[in-house]
């Protein structure tokens, strides 16, 4: 089976710091991956590398086979925009366009695309409000939600360009510990509809339990991979004890 | 004070109101976009542009706009060789220096309005494919405008006031006629129908401001 993304000898650094050392990896559709891993250890880095929002310096990258990066050598600009725009990423702070309603949020870059017809996205962006519980906040600016209903539209945000991969940086972190439920809960749906997604997440509960491999990151490498069975029941390194120990 | 000197000076002295809004409304309507293209010129990657912009801003805040008034009024006619093309009404002249000098403070207004846009904002907008032009148009300019709006108002009361410096390049206007008939009739009536109409017009862009600022409140 061929994989949706394929990362080879992936590195990064900002100066003289190497924030991504030689990164291998590649998720096959379905596939849920989640990444974990002490602050600072380059998880951010290498989720936004595939989404073009940081430039590495060396290594490939290749979403559906095709190259967004190879051997260090970037595709050409309207490449980068299409091998990208396969791909949805939600982040800690939700990122919502703050002078747009709930709605304008959702609909804001298909319209501004023009694919699809006005009604079609009209049409998508209630069909997806519903799916994440917020019918009755469509008319709404997102300055009047809640922490948990704003990353919940900003799922709902990057679901509307039909991705194919969904890319999670922390999406709980910024949330009050009861509003997390919502936002987990959401994602495991799209996990259970076989969406493809790499989830960066300090909640090891929800990665034990919805991920299908988890990436250990340290210091700027994955240090060890496996199933969540293997990583929390019997890590082979000593750091991915010690860090699973830490609290 | 008498109501019927009142009514008798108040024809004229709308008269010259008509100029001082007639400025107002030129200069509004033309500094904000200059404002506009050139924060966005402070914010180019071709250097000479950025250099230019931040010369530009400058110089226009950094000396007075008097100056510039009659630097523009009767300065211009005095350069050699080239003074003799640049002999403009004087309504026009003043007109070019309010112009420039509002444009370098509402680019220094929005360029405070940039910064203050979080980063995430532009991440957001380019992983749902949209290009650098189709996030300034869609996602930065409005929330740009959003926050630059409070000092835009402030800004423009400014402005109100600022047209009475047409009084110094002699171009008549109100405060022009309130002085005239103040010297004529021996009388402070004119200064203070002056001030009224001057806080009439400040109250009603007062209020067309807040009205602004309500509607986009975005909540
Ligand atoms: N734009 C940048 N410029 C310079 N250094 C950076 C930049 N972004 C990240 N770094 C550094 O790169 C390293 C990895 O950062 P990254 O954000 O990828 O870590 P992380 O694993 O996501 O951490 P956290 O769990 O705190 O989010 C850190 O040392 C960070 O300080
Ligand atoms: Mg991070």
């Amino acid at each position: 089976m061929s994989s949706m993304i394929e990362v080879q000898q992936l590195q990064k650094s900002f100066g003289s710091l190497d924030v991504l050392k030689a990164i291998n990896f590649s998720v096959s559709p379905g596939e849920v991956v989640a990444v974990i891993g002490p602050s600072g250890s380059g998880k951010s880095t290498m989720l936004r590398s595939l989404v073009h929002l940081e430039e590495v310096n060396g290594g490939s990258i290749l979403i559906h086979g095709k190259p967004l990066v190879q051997n260090g050598k970037y595709a050409a600009a309207a490449d980068i925009r299409k091998i990208t725009s396969t791909m949805g990423m939600v982040f800690q702070h939700f990122n919502l366009f703050p002078h747009l309603t709930v709605r304008g949020n959702l609909e804001l870059a298909p319209r501004t695309l023009k694919r699809e017809s006005t009604e079609v996205i009209a049409a998508r962006s209630l069909e997806l409000l519903a799916k994440v519980g917020l019918a009755d906040k469509a008319d709404v600016y997102p300055s009047l939600l809640s922490g948990g209903q704003k990353q919940r539209v900003a799922i709902a945000r990057a679901l509307m360009l039909n991705p194919d991969i969904l890319l999670f940086d922390e999406p709980t972190s910024a949330l009050d510990p009861e509003l997390t439920g919502e936002v987990l809960r959401v994602i495991r749906t799209l996990a259970e509809e076989n969406m493809t997604m790499i989830i960066v997440t300090h909640e090891m509960s929800f990665a034990r339990d919805v991920a299908d491999r988890i990436f250990f990151m340290e210091n700027g490498e994955i240090a060890e991979s496996g199933t969540p069975e293997q990583i929390f029941g019997n890590p082979q390194l000593e750091r991915t004890r010690t860090f699973l120990n830490r609290d | 004070m008498n109501l019927d000197y009142i009514i008798q000076i108040s024809g004229p002295m709308l008269e010259g109101a008509r100029t001082t809004i007639l400025l107002f409304l030129i200069v509004i309507v033309l500094s904000i976009p200059l404002g506009m293209l050139v924060t966005l010129m402070a914010k180019s990657r071709l250097k000479p542009l950025a250099w230019i912009a931040h010369t530009y801003i400058y110089v226009m805040r950094g000396t007075p706009l008097l100056l510039q008034l009659l630097f523009f009024c009767f300065g211009l006619p005095q350069i050699p060789v080239i003074g003799e093309y640049l002999v403009f009404d004087r309504f026009v002249a003043a007109c070019l220096g309010f112009v420039l000098n509002y444009g370098a403070y509402f680019a220094e207004i929005f360029r405070g309005g940039l910064l203050s846009i979080d980063k995430g904002q532009h991440e957001a907008a380019k992983v749902l494919g949209l290009s650098k032009w189709q996030t300034l148009r869609k996602v930065i300019l409005a929330q740009m405008f959003r926050v630059a709006l409070p000092a835009v108002a402030n800004e423009s009361i400014t402005l109100v006031k600022d047209t009475a410096l047409l009084y110094a390049v002699a171009v008549p206007e109100l405060l022009n006629y309130a002085k005239t008939a103040v010297n004529r009739d021996f009388t402070v009536t004119p200064f203070v129908v002056a001030g009224v109409i001057y806080l009439l017009m400040t109250l009603v862009l007062t209020l067309f401001f807040k009205g602004l600022e309500k509607r986009f409140k975005f909540e």
